[in-house]
């Protein structure tokens, strides 16, 4: 598709960095496209079975959250430590939230 | 020839600008503290909905209101506006600001086409399903949590369009790339939410 090498235009000079190119990410995106149709093609199919259904979308968002976040966020990037960690104290805490709420909801 | 040629790569466009400076660095890992609240706080949204979504008063259920077509569509534009974003974040590494410009303007436009269909789709729920945020705890649920990443989407649109304009004056430097960057990863959290939005809201409400 596009170079990697990138010359500018005006200076003439060309960069010794690599750039990636867009190949990546449109992979990302097809995958994203396809994990977004098996959830919608599971419920708009109907008749499968209730828990399996909520299962597989979970699973279904879960794997492209991460994804996203890996390629289009730039965490799978070294030195995304500290970021990483803000990103997870977030979703456990959320977590924390939504389970104590669905244990109030469902149990008392 | 060799102290000729390191002095024009000084002056070269660094290959990450939005990292070239310490400001723009710390920006950028501020920005990530602040995604990480926000997690938190559609967290505490998506807790509310969970424990109420069954909660109808007598009033339409999810399966009964929502029209996966619409949905669909909604995630479908949305989508596209991450990756042409992702574009945008390219075309700054490469110093393009003509394409960067573009990438951001095309963004700008899919986050407006997701805003008009969700305004749409509420104006029928309330119109004509006798949904409003009042009729049962599910609704209020709903139009907060749903509402809530609307009303990010629409922050997202202003604050992208400004930064546009911010770049014809100014131009792109290691000053207003950060500033791009962080709008980019902004932009992609909202994608990431409306994932779960979708599946829980949406596709979960059908599955009951």
């Amino acid at each position: 598709m596009t170079t990697d090498q990138h010359v500018p235009e005006n200076d003439g000079y060309k960069h010794r960095h690599r750039h990636e190119g867009p190949q990546r990410h449109i992979v990302v995106f097809i995958l994203s496209i396809v994990l977004t149709l098996i959830a919608f093609a599971a419920v708009a199919a109907g008749g499968v079975n209730a828990t399996f259904a909520v299962i597989l979308l979970l699973v279904m968002a879960v794997i492209q959250v991460i994804v996203q976040m890996g390629f289009w966020m730039h965490l799978k990037d070294k030195g995304n430590l500290i970021p990483i960690i803000f990103m997870l104290g977030g979703f456990f805490t959320a977590g924390t939230c939504i389970v104590m709420s669905l244990y109030w909801v469902w149990w008392n | 020839m060799t102290t000729a040629h390191a002095e024009a790569s000084k002056e070269e466009f660094p290959h990450e600008p939005e990292k070239a400076t310490l400001e723009g660095r710390n920006k950028v890992l501020a920005f990530w503290l602040f995604l990480g609240g926000e997690a938190v706080l559609f967290g505490t949204l998506f807790a509310t909905f969970l424990a109420l979504r069954n909660q109808t008063n007598e009033g339409p259920s999810a399966n009964e209101l929502f029209h996966l077509p619409l949905v669909a569509a909604a995630t479908f534009i949305l989508l596209v506006s991450s990756l042409t974003s992702v574009f945008a974040i390219q075309a700054m590494h490469r110093n393009r600001p003509a394409v960067l410009r573009n990438w951001l303007l095309v963004t700008v436009v899919l986050g407006l086409g997701f805003l008009i269909l969700e305004i749409y789709e509420f104006t029928q729920y309330v119109r004509h399903e006798d949904f409003g945020m009042t009729t049962s705890a599910f609704s209020s649920a709903f139009y907060t949590l749903v509402g809530f990443h609307g009303a990010h989407v629409a922050f997202g649109i202003a604050w992208i369009s400004i930064l546009i304009g911010q770049l014809m004056r100014k131009g792109l430097t290691v000053v207003t790339a950060p500033k791009v960057y962080v709008s980019a990863m902004y932009w992609h959290f909202i994608d990431v939410v409306w994932v779960f939005i979708f599946t829980v809201v949406y596709l979960l409400g059908k599955v009951g």
